[in-house]
């Protein structure tokens, strides 16, 4: 298979804080436009291995490859430019600014061009496209009020809109549903099942309908290791999962 | 989602805030404007008070502004713009060129200066940034104090006469106050305009939160950067109606004492306002010139008066107006209550009015 055709490789990536080793030697490969869900207890790494993808801190060990090119030196910056993009599991959003203007901001992430000194009221085709990715995530009529007064729900949701503004080629969704109601849980997976076909999902999710409903394939982390990988019918087959989930350390 | 009641009611709001500092802005501008016409002695008024107010406001905007959109603690603003003004006294005087090349180049020295503070001290964050910039400063201060051929050492350069353009003449004082006074809007305009534009929007969501605009394909470093780079530029504009209000330029100008100074201004004006260090600058003057009067410790005094605004309006002194404000509102609501109720005050006396706040 090209490798072009392989939208993240990672190979024996180690990743230590100090004393602890938050992931250990973990190898995979997730195919462009496949839909790949991770589970594990709390502390099982992979919010550690979301950061080493996105190059949020250097990997102690091992590489990482985007699309057939090694990225391991490159910045979070650099990676978000060749298409990826990413939530983050406690929101992090610009929370002075209103909803659409984070999602504005989202829009414009390339470089600091002589276009960055227009007035940002200005540029219709950019609002209009702020207004259909709020659309999209429910939030359409939250456009204009101050992020520090949505909602925890309405929070995530803006994490997504704002994930999905850059057109990602990946996306890596950080425990999207953590916060919803039920309701809230059955949109966010019909949104994440319309997604383009192309657009490579990698997603992090503690609730294991979700992440058993959207996947192509899972992988399970604990401890900092990959134990497991399988298509959603041999994940729910899994005695070793049910041990995990069931037997203790589920938070 | 129960969100949609809520929503209708925060827009109004936020467009009335809008158009009331507008309201207020030009109001000050206009007094700003009929300075000269009512003051009993503009040769006092004018330079003392009027152009003191507007250079150390100039210099404390290019904080406020860094602070505000940016989260940067910049201590270095004095600097540039002491820069700048060491770039027209050099230039002018001792190179002898005509003053408004030299203007425009200490403009871009000032600026450039800003530029590579910004290389140093970009990568690093809150109370170190502001420690690496008040260090550059305190090294410039020294360099400032000994390097004898361009700065002239402790003595500086003097005398730097004010220009005379042809058709606008700064020796005169009413005609320089109001070059400052355009100078001065100037700035403000830029700062403004600056904050509504893609790159001002840019910068705020870097101020709250870098790692997400990382992860958005935003290099972070490159407008910080730019955001010091200009602010750098609008602190050298003081620059410039500082060393024609003193005629001179000598280490003084780059002291800790005078950057410690514009931290004052800004603070009592209020950080997180753009237009008020304006008030800063004006209470910071007053205080400068007429607390002598009374006191041989002015020093002391101002300190006093810092702790006071400290104290009292953590917002500064354009915190006053939402203040009252909001004291207004209260009563405005409490008689409103009282009149079609007059149970409510027994209610409100006996404690009863906590369950009607639970109610929102
Ligand atoms: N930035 C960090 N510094 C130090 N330790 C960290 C950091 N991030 C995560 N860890 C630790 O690494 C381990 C894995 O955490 P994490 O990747 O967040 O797990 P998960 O997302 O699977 O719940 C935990 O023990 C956590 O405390
Ligand atoms: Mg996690």
């Amino acid at each position: 298979m090209p490798t072009q055709d392989i939208a993240i490789s990672l190979t024996d990536v180690d990743k230590r804080f100090g004393g602890l080793r938050a992931v250990k030697n973990v190898s995979m490969e997730v195919r462009a436009g496949e839909r790949v869900s991770m589970i594990g207890t709390n502390g099982a790494g992979k919010s550690t291995l979301f950061n080493l993808i996105a190059g949020v801190f250097p990997v102690t060990a091992g590489s990482v490859s985007m699309f057939g090119s090694v990225v391991t030196k490159q910045n979070t910056a650099k990676r978000a430019r060749n298409g990826l993009a990413r939530t983050f599991q406690t929101s992090r959003l610009f929370e002075q600014l209103t909803a659409e203007e984070n999602v504005f901001i989202a829009l414009g992430g390339r470089g600091l061009g002589v276009r960055s000194i227009l007035p940002a009221r200005r540029i219709p085709a950019k609002w209009h496209r702020v207004a259909e990715l709020l659309e999209t995530v429910g939030l359409v009529s939250e456009g204009t009020r101050r992020v520090a007064d949505l909602s925890h729900g309405e929070q995530r949701q803006l994490e997504l809109a704002m994930a999905l503004a850059a057109d990602p080629k990946i996306l890596m969704l950080d425990e999207p549903a953590a916060g919803f109601s039920p309701a809230e849980r059955q949109q966010l997976v019909a949104m994440l099942t319309a997604l383009p076909a192309d657009i490579t999902l990698l997603l992090i999710e503690h609730d294991m309908d979700i992440a058993l409903q959207v996947a192509d394939r899972v992988i399970v982390m604990h401890d900092g290791s990959k134990i497991l990988e399988g298509t959603p019918d041999e994940i729910r087959a899994s005695q070793v999962v049910r041990e995990i989930y069931l037997g203790g350390g589920h938070a | 989602m129960s969100t949609s009641i809520s929503s209708t009611s925060t827009t109004p709001r936020w467009k009335a805030w809008v158009s009331a500092q507008n309201i207020v802005v030009a109001v000050v501008l206009v007094l700003a404007i009929i300075f000269p016409l009512v003051v009993d002695r503009p040769r006092f008024w004018l330079p003392n008070i009027g152009v003191r107010t507007l250079w150390m406001g100039t210099i404390a905007m290019s904080l406020v502004f860094l602070n505000k959109y940016v989260g940067l603690l910049s201590l270095a603003q004095m600097t540039f713009a002491g820069i700048c003004s060491y770039g027209i006294g050099y230039f002018s005087v001792t190179m002898g060129w005509p003053i408004i090349p030299s203007i425009v180049l200490s403009l871009g020295i000032g600026s450039f200066a800003g530029w590579l503070t910004a290389l140093i001290a970009v990568r690093t964050k809150a109370i170190y940034f502001m420690m690496i910039t008040l260090a550059l400063a305190q090294v410039f201060y020294s360099w400032a104090s000994q390097a004898i051929e361009v700065t002239n050492a402790r003595r500086g350069i003097a005398p730097i006469p004010r220009p005379d353009f042809g058709f606008i003449n700064l020796n005169d004082i009413t005609t320089f106050y109001y070059f400052a006074l355009v100078l001065a809007v100037i700035a403000y305009v830029i700062f403004r305009y600056t904050a509504t534009s893609q790159f001002g929007l840019a910068i705020q969501g870097i101020k709250d939160s870098p790692e997400r605009m990382s992860a958005l394909g935003y290099n972070v470093n490159r407008y910080r950067t730019a955001a010091l780079t200009l602010a750098a530029f609008v602190a050298s504009i003081g620059g410039v109606i500082l060393v024609f209000d003193r005629n001179q330029v000598d280490p003084s100008f780059v002291s800790l004492d005078s950057t410690l100074n514009i931290l004052v201004v800004a603070v009592v004006g209020g950080i997180g306002s753009l237009g008020g260090v304006f008030i800063g600058g004006l209470v910071f003057a007053l205080l400068q010139n007429f607390a002598q009067d009374f006191t041989d410790r002015y020093m002391t005094l101002t300190g006093l008066v810092f702790i006071g605004v400290l104290l009292f309006f953590p917002a500064g002194l354009v915190g006053l107006g939402p203040m009252i404000r909001r004291l207004f509102s209260k009563r405005a609501k409490a008689s409103a209550s009282s009149e079609s109720s007059e149970t409510l005050d027994a209610e409100r006396r006996a404690g009863t009015h906590n369950k009607k706040g639970q109610h929102k």
